[in-house]
């Protein structure tokens, strides 16, 4: 990763809400601070109530903060204007249940100011590309099922061929072939040099597309990195291959033993980002307010 | 008959006065209100909140996409389309199967029978279609908001008085949809329910109403008004038969433009008659009408007409008349230099009564055609229409639907004639009985408005607190529209034109008088709101 | 409660709701014909005949709209009132008209509602008019709105006497009533083609024969359920008196014939014969026995025990007859019978005729025959008594005023003794009766052509 622009600046965020009279009701985020750099995937991490979401909707303007400021492509979270770059997936896909999924898209479009034929043009291919067939692409939403709703959320959050994504968990709700489907497509995104900012609580999601995490914890951030260096240990090294005849491993064994290896183990790899999390979650409870941060760059 | 038209035009000058001050008192209040919040919330950080999303706001005005705001427009049409707001026309129609019911006798059509079709029309359209909008209108931005629907709204570029504003026109065209589908299946119903030989009482009358009456009593002296002959109602006031009581009209700009196809001058009058003996019960009370010229001295009388008491009575003066062997021409000879036509009416008969109002005497031009008028009422209901969709959009943004439907539904109430007279009256301290508290307390006490509050201090606090209340409902009495301008319906009902002075152009006035408040606000209570449903 | 579930609140909500919809149910249960009597409700609703189809002719839209209203009825009831009230005061009857309408259909058992407003139509809106046949209109919709309300309500007592009273006084005694007479028969719309209008005259008849009809039906259910506007004696004369404004009528018109004398003769037997002989219970003393107005002394004895009671139901017959003037019109009609009576009656409607047409002497002639008549008659002892009641009185006055009224006028001199003399001077203190002779004279001064 290049040292580029940074396009989320996030600086000492916090969100009160508040009850209908005024009074503070749930501290949702503390003191939340982190840069995002375009072209990276980053991925928020932590369970349920954690943050995550309110994180986003500050980003986007739809809550206010209680402290801290947010600059978003160089613009304050409060300016429509930076949305035209900007796309965005809610949790659930609040969209409209009576329009279908041509008219959603068209809705939309009209809202980047997008001509009748780009409206027509950039549907059709969003349409292929989350793959809604075909057959149901004239019924109303309502009719929809969880992963039909999810696909049309994502091609509605593309719609303006946006240079930033922000997804909240964007695999809820999806069989694991959708699964597969929506972790390739956040791969494009990447490779097509798009910045993408996605929360969700399943690890393997993260694990496998994201550049770099951030876990929160009762809208605290608490571990923050690049995933490939959160979950090396320090002390380890891990050999990977494809599968090996005895006699192979055997012989690397030996390899390594003439090179003074210790505690040499061969065996399959365990998903250690869920060691990693848990640990981490446990670790919170046990001593509130302790903080991993290997990133050096991002905390100020 | 019955019918009162508006007297007094808008005054250009000061209404636009009035409405800059009303408009920004409210932007002030607003603004105030907003930064003390933002204070509150956020300490002083809030003032540079403040600011910034000032300038944001009005940046955001100089962004409207005309394109994103038809969107929005779109949405909200679909939406209430695909949302059954058409099940209105179910009522309609059941409505008008039987509407019979309401009618009485449909065999005997008599002019004022005519009167109540068109207005049970008219009225059963302006009370259907009014709900559906109020729902409409109170109901989409909250809905839209407690879905979080409108998270993928606005964070895509749409500016938020885009949202607000196509909600309004949405809404607003759903309102003329239903509306024009109404007025067509009304139009259509009320000529077939007035039989073949009766079509002529369907009238479109234009009159040109006298600018003003003046009354001279029975010994020929000037008078304020007639007399009265013991009627609750002091609408007309009445001058007696042979004596010298008469009542001047003044009719303004008369040209030949008032005349009709064959150069007639013709009078229409609603006269009422009142006999002080019941005499001989089958002749009429006659009247006569005389057009005087004082800068000439002369004056032309006509011959005795009977009263027509409850119906129209059309008197034709040709244009050139004789008197006294010599020709006169009524435009040339008796209008005069300042283009002023006098009428005198007076009662021939000893001992009777005429009674007559400023609008019982008017020039009848000729007459247009009754669809003419009859869609002209329909636009006051479009622009009623309107109105309520922008203050319930508007109020819309800042409290729930239900809330918001209930405060519009009251707003409406409070504009309409009765209720804002009342209003008036109890601004301008008119009303016997007190304030509110006063009011609560004598109902309670079974004590009458005319009697004394017993001397006791606290009524001291008492009529202090409705004296605030009275000063906030003098801030309402001037927010809340008077639908006296809205009332083309009763012009077409009594078989009058609706008239573009007194009528079109003052509820276009106050229609678009409440287009930038509401709009201004709306926008700015859904920019400062966070979209998340309390 | 609060550390219930959600679900747990609900069931007892739901136990709530229908421990509470038990009795309701219990209680309006629907009775089904004669086996099951159906619950408290449904029995009291047959028990006073207040079913919808008990009550009168059933009316769909109107029951339509009370359930549409939903419990609202009292609110939209309360509007409309204030409405017609507003519409009354501005005159803009034909919206007062619909306004009624509506109200009747919200409240169409409410009998003072149909009265109020029929009485309304027919006395106040008909007087705001000025022509004749536009009063008549109104007149005319007052009682046809009546006559609707007796359908709609077909136990009304009080109903049917009001529709009579709107035909018989209305139509009969206002100041039009000459010309509202005519036009009962021959309508002045000319959708009847110079016939009645059928709705409240199908069969043509003179306006106090159809009263009549009203009244007796309306004394025909007041033997089911009692009325509250007249003393029950008055109330059950109603039919009678018919028949008496019916043959004055005719005299006035000028109708002498046997016509007359017919409807006269009628008019007594109705009276003595029918009238005379109803029953009603007067309290003598202490208790309560049955009188009637036409009764011997004979019959009184029979009745009463002891002499002590039969001299108390004689002061009871006698109280009954004074307020309800039965020996005035007993005697009335039995005088005219007489053929002198009717002779009299017919100069003095000569000399009116005459002195319209300004035939002076005529008149004069005509009304001092007329007054000899009279002087003859009321003399007789039997007779005296009508000089009591102001009606005839008036007649004969009018006779003196235009006979007083020639010699005036003419400058001749007022003789010294003349017939009817000491009536004059007797009447002269009673202002009231006066004040009447004088407005007619002045009226067919008027007249005069
Ligand atoms: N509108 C709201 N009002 C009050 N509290 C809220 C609201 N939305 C979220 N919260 C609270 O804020 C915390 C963070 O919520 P959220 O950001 O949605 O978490 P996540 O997306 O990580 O699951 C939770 O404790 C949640 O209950
Ligand atoms: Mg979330």
């Amino acid at each position: 990763m290049s040292q580029s622009e940074t396009v989320i600046e996030i600086r000492n965020l916090s969100k009160v809400y508040r009850d209908f009279w005024g009074r503070p009701k749930v501290r949702a985020l503390n003191a939340l601070s982190l840069d995002i750099k375009k072209g990276e995937v980053f991925g928020l991490l932590g369970p349920n109530g954690s943050g995550k979401t309110t994180t986003l909707k500050l980003l986007l303007g739809l809550l206010f903060p209680t402290e801290g400021e947010v600059k978003i492509l160089g613009k304050s979270a409060a300016d429509v204007s930076k949305n035209e770059r900007i796309g965005y997936l809610p949790e659930e896909s609040y969209l409209y249940r009576f329009l279908n999924a041509y008219e959603t898209l068209d809705f939309y479009g009209r809202l980047f100011d997008m001509t009748a034929a780009q409206r027509k043009e950039r549907s059709e291919k969003l349409l292929d590309l989350v793959k809604l067939a075909p057959q149901s692409r004239r019924r109303q939403l309502k009719e929809y099922s969880k992963g039909m709703t999810r696909r049309i959320g994502v091609a509605q959050a593309l719609i303006n061929d946006p240079d930033l994504v922000m997804l909240d968990e964007p695999t809820s709700g999806l069989d694991p072939l959708g699964n597969r489907d929506m972790k390739d497509l956040i791969l494009d995104l990447k490779a097509q040099g798009k910045t993408v900012l996605m929360c969700s609580h399943l690890l393997a999601d993260v694990q496998d597309v994201c550049d770099r995490i951030a876990i929160l914890y009762g809208g605290e951030l608490k571990v923050m990195g690049r995933v490939d260096e959160l979950l090396k240990a320090q002390d380890e090294t891990q050999i990977r291959s494809s599968k090996l005849s005895e006699a192979a491993e055997k012989e690397i064994q030996e390899v390594l033993q003439r090179h003074g290896a210790t505690n040499v183990k061969v065996d399959q790899p365990t998903a250690s980002l869920e060691d990693l999390f848990l640990k981490t979650v446990q670790e919170s409870r046990e001593r509130p307010g302790h903080r991993n941060v290997t990133d050096n760059q991002s905390v100020s | 008959m019955y019918f009162d038209p508006n007297e007094y035009l808008l005054n250009p000058i000061i209404s636009v006065l009035n409405w800059v001050v009303v408009v920004g008192c409210l932007t002030f209040v607003v603004l105030f209100v907003s930064m003390v919040n933002l204070i509150a919330t956020r300490g002083a950080s809030g003032v540079g909140v403040f600011f910034d999303e000032l300038g944001g706001m009005v940046t955001d005005l100089f962004q409207l996409s005309p394109r994103r705001i038809w969107a929005l427009t779109r949405l909200t049409y679909t939406e209430a389309i695909r949302r059954k707001a058409l099940a209105v026309f179910v009522v309609f129609g059941l409505l008008f199967m039987f509407a019979g019911w309401f009618m009485g006798d449909t065999k005997e059509i008599k002019p004022d029978q005519v009167k109540v079709y068109i207005s049970f029309v008219l009225t059963t359209i302006s009370w259907l279609t009014l709900p559906v909008v109020l729902i409409l209108c109170c109901f989409g931005i909250p809905e839209d908001i407690r879905l979080r629907s409108i998270h993928t709204v606005v964070t895509k570029p749409a500016r938020r008085v885009e949202i607000v504003l196509g909600r309004m026109i949405g809404i607003w065209l759903i309102g003329c949809l239903v509306l024009a589908v109404m007025a067509i299946v009304g139009h259509f119903w009320i000529v077939r329910q007035i039989p073949a030989e009766s079509q002529s009482l369907l009238t479109c009358r234009v009159p040109v109403y006298g600018t003003r009456i003046d009354f001279v009593d029975r010994e020929g002296n000037a008078a304020k008004s007639g007399v009265n002959v013991g009627d609750i109602w002091v609408f007309r006031s009445y001058i007696e038969g042979a004596t010298k009581a008469r009542a001047q009209w003044t009719f303004r700009n008369v040209g030949e433009s008032l005349l009709d196809s064959d150069g007639n001058l013709n009078f229409e009058n609603s006269f009422s008659a009142f006999r002080s003996y019941k005499g001989d019960m089958t002749r009429p009370l006659f009247y006569d009408i005389r057009l005087i010229n004082p800068e000439k001295n002369l004056a032309y009388t006509t011959d005795p007409q009977p009263v027509n008491e409850f119906r129209h009575k059309l008197d034709t003066i040709p244009r050139k008349v004789t008197i006294d062997g010599t020709q006169y021409d009524i435009l040339k000879d008796f209008v005069t230099d300042r283009k002023e036509l006098h009428v005198e009416v007076s009662c021939i008969d000893r001992e009777q009564y005429i009674g007559m109002a400023r609008s019982d005497l008017f020039i009848r031009m000729p007459d247009r055609q009754f669809w003419m008028g009859y869609w002209k009422a329909i636009l006051g209901i479009a622009l009623t229409l309107l109105l309520i969709t922008m203050i319930g959009v508007s109020a819309s943004t800042m409290v729930k639907g239900p809330i918001a439907a209930v405060l519009t539904f009251v707003i409406y109430f409070l504009s309409l004639k009765d209720n804002h007279q009342f209003m008036d009256q109890l601004v301008f301290g008119q009303v016997q009985g007190g304030g509110f508290l006063e009011s609560v307390y004598r109902l309670v006490m079974h004590m009458g408005p005319s009697q004394e509050l017993p001397a006791n201090p606290a009524f001291v606090v008492v009529k202090f607190f409705d004296w605030v209340l009275n000063n906030f409902l003098w801030l309402c009495r001037h927010v809340i529209p008077y639908s006296q301008y809205f009332n083309m319906p009763e012009f077409v009902s009594n078989g009058f034109d609706v008239p573009w002075d007194t009528s079109i152009l003052p509820s276009l006035l106050v229609t678009s008088a409440f287009i930038i408040p509401c709009v201004l606000m709306g926008y700015f209570a859904l920019r400062i709101r966070e979209l998340e449903s309390k | 409660m609060t550390n219930m579930t959600s679900q747990q609140r609900k069931l007892v909500y739901l136990i709530g709701i229908v421990v509470l919809l038990i009795p309701i149910i219990w209680l309006s249960l629907p009775s089904d014909g004669k086996d099951a009597p159906g619950g408290v409700l449904s029995q009291l609703r047959s028990k006073y005949e207040l079913g919808e189809a008990d009550l009168g002719d059933v009316d769909a839209s109107s029951a339509a709209m009370n359930f549409a209203l939903l419990g609202m009825r009292g609110m939209a009831v309360n509007v409309l009132w204030k409405d017609l009230d507003q519409q009354k005061d501005t005159k803009r009857w034909a919206e007062m008209q619909a306004t009624t309408e509506s109200i009747v259909r919200l409240q169409p058992h409410f009998e003072r509602v149909w009265d109020f407003n029929g009485w309304n139509l027919a006395y106040n809106t008909s007087a705001e008019w000025d022509a004749v046949p536009d009063r008549y209109y109104w007149v005319k919709q007052g009682a046809k709105f009546l006559k609707r309300g007796v359908e709609r309500n077909k136990r009304s007592t009080e109903l049917y006497y009001r529709t009579g009273k709107v035909v018989q006084h209305k139509i009969g005694y206002a100041d039009e009533a000459t010309d509202y007479r005519k036009f009962f028969l021959s309508d002045p719309d000319p959708a009847f083609k110079g016939g009645p209008d059928p709705v409240i005259n199908p069969d043509g008849k003179d306006n106090f024969l159809v009263a009549r009809e009203w009244f007796e039906a309306g004394c025909a259910r007041e033997l089911v359920r009692a009325q509250h506007i007249l003393d029950r004696s008055l109330f059950r004369s109603t039919p009678a008196r018919c028949l008496f404004d019916y043959a004055q009528a005719l005299q006035k018109e000028g109708k002498f014939g046997e016509e007359t004398r017919a409807a006269w003769d009628h008019a007594r037997k109705d009276w003595t014969e029918v009238y005379g002989h109803e029953t009603f219970h007067a309290l003598i003393g202490p208790e309560e026995s049955d009188i009637m107005l036409e009764m011997t002394d004979e019959e009184i004895k029979q009745q009463a025990g002891t002499p002590d009671d039969a001299l108390r139901v004689r002061r009871a017959v006698d109280a009954y007859q004074k307020m309800t003037n039965y020996r005035y019109w007993r005697t009335r009609a039995f005088a005219e019978a007489e053929p002198e009576m009717a002779e009299a009656h017919r100069r003095l409607f000569d000399a009116k005729q005459a002195y319209k047409a300004q035939e002076f002497e005529n008149a004069r002639t005509a009304a001092y025959e007329g007054m000899e008549g009279f002087d003859k008659i009321l003399k007789r002892p039997e007779y005296a008594s009508l000089t009591d009641e102001d009606v005839l009185c008036e007649e004969c006055l009018l006779g003196w005023k235009i006979w007083d009224d020639i010699y005036q006028v003419s400058g001749d001199k007022i003789p010294e003794e003349f017939p009817l003399k000491w009536l004059v001077q007797m009447k002269n203190e009673n202002q009231m009766i006066m004040l009447n002779v004088n407005k007619q004279f002045k009226r067919l001064f008027l007249e005069t052509k």
